[in-house]
């Protein structure tokens, strides 16, 4: 009778809450540590024609990275404008960006049943070859959750995660390429109580990733993550915070590849959102900085 | 025997025609797909979108306010 006024509650195992979905496991982190950086004029404006209806309109004018084979970065001014739509019911949600070189950027999200979702995410272009699209079908159980993938390129993948503890869920993920031959397999642990979350996944390609997020004020909080890729010998480690005050959102982090990222959104009025983004890189002496606006929740 | 002959041949290149023909017809089914979605998603979002309620003016398309 002593023990149970302790306050330590019995774990009921019949009755553990459901994990996240596998892709999201590093969520928080994620959040954290990458934001949207650009280099730039970005201005979006959206607009809301019902509660489920909404047209977007984004300008973009600065450059783009091209990737390189020496150290020097490439960078391609480039500007364009986009053009979007989307679609929200509570069971079907339908989003389409169409850029003005006619690249299509296509997202469905279909609730099938309670429990079964079917998701499509796809990019089509006008060139040949060069579109992509891939059909996710989610099953949420009781306290797991499952997912299959179709993609193109013969792309099969399937992934599990499954509560254990109230607070740690574990899943894994395989996959097969069809042209190439090639398969993996990865596993994920996730752990999280109030204030920390910490996750770590391994794969067969050789790549570890864990990450640790900490809440360490009501506004704010830290998160570091390590990244190790077997097959070219890549170690990455970042470091960063996440302050959230009433007008404002502040996101900076520090790498170990030398960059220094910062991005703030700054709400000016109701609707109109200021950003600013930064990225700083030591090494490859590559800065860029953009600003724009958001209008439009 | 030559009918013979050539009926057993057409028997198991029939099976392996018939696997091209379908594997053809479901590369151009894709194919046509893929255009129709290229064209067509956005008008649907924007069909599905006009037709939900409140249902908004046509006018708000295009009014940038």
């Amino acid at each position: 009778m002593g023990e149970a006024g302790k306050g330590e509650k019995r774990v009921d195992y019949m009755n553990l809450p459901c994990p996240l979905p596998f892709e999201e496991i590093q969520r928080e982190a994620l959040m954290s540590l990458k934001p949207e950086l650009f280099e730039g004029l970005r201005f979006d404006f959206t607009k809301g024609l019902n509660h489920k209806f909404s047209l977007s309109h984004s300008i973009f004018m600065g450059s783009t990275e091209v990737p390189s084979q020496s150290k020097d970065t490439i960078k391609i001014p480039t500007a364009h404008y986009e053009f979007g739509a989307n679609f929200l019911d509570p069971k079907l949600m339908l989003v389409g960006r169409v850029l003005t070189d006619g690249r299509l950027n296509a997202r469905v999200k279909c609730d099938l049943t309670d429990n079964l979702t079917l998701k499509i995410n796809a990019q089509l272009t006008n060139e040949p070859h060069f579109s992509q699209g891939m059909f996710n079908f989610d099953y949420k159980g009781s306290d797991y959750r499952t997912q299959f993938q179709i993609g193109n390129n013969a792309f099969y993948g399937a992934n599990y995660i499954q509560s254990v503890t109230p607070h740690l869920s574990l899943g894994s993920e395989v996959f097969w390429l069809g042209h190439q031959r090639k398969s993996g397999i990865g596993f994920a642990a996730r752990y999280n109580k109030d204030k920390m979350v910490a996750t770590g996944q391994i794969a067969s390609t050789g790549i570890v990733a864990l990450s640790y997020v900490q809440k360490v004020t009501e506004q704010g909080s830290l998160a570091s993550d390590f990244m190790y890729n077997h097959m070219t010998g890549d170690v990455t480690s970042s470091f960063g915070y996440d302050y959230i005050f009433r007008q404002c959102r502040l996101r900076g982090k520090i790498d170990s590849n030398g960059v220094v990222a910062a991005f703030l959104e700054e709400r000016l009025n109701m609707g109109v959102n200021f950003i600013l983004s930064a990225e700083i890189d030591h090494l490859k002496k590559d800065y860029k900085f953009g600003f724009g606006m958001t209008l439009g929740e | 025997m030559a009918s013979r002959v050539s009926s057993k041949g057409k028997g198991s290149k029939g099976r392996s025609r018939r696997g091209k023909c379908v594997k053809e017809w479901s590369t151009w089914a894709m194919k046509k797909a893929k255009v129709v979605a290229h064209y067509g998603f956005i008008p649907l979002i924007i069909v599905l979108g006009m037709n939900s309620t409140p249902k908004p003016h046509p006018f708000q398309l295009v009014n940038p306010v």
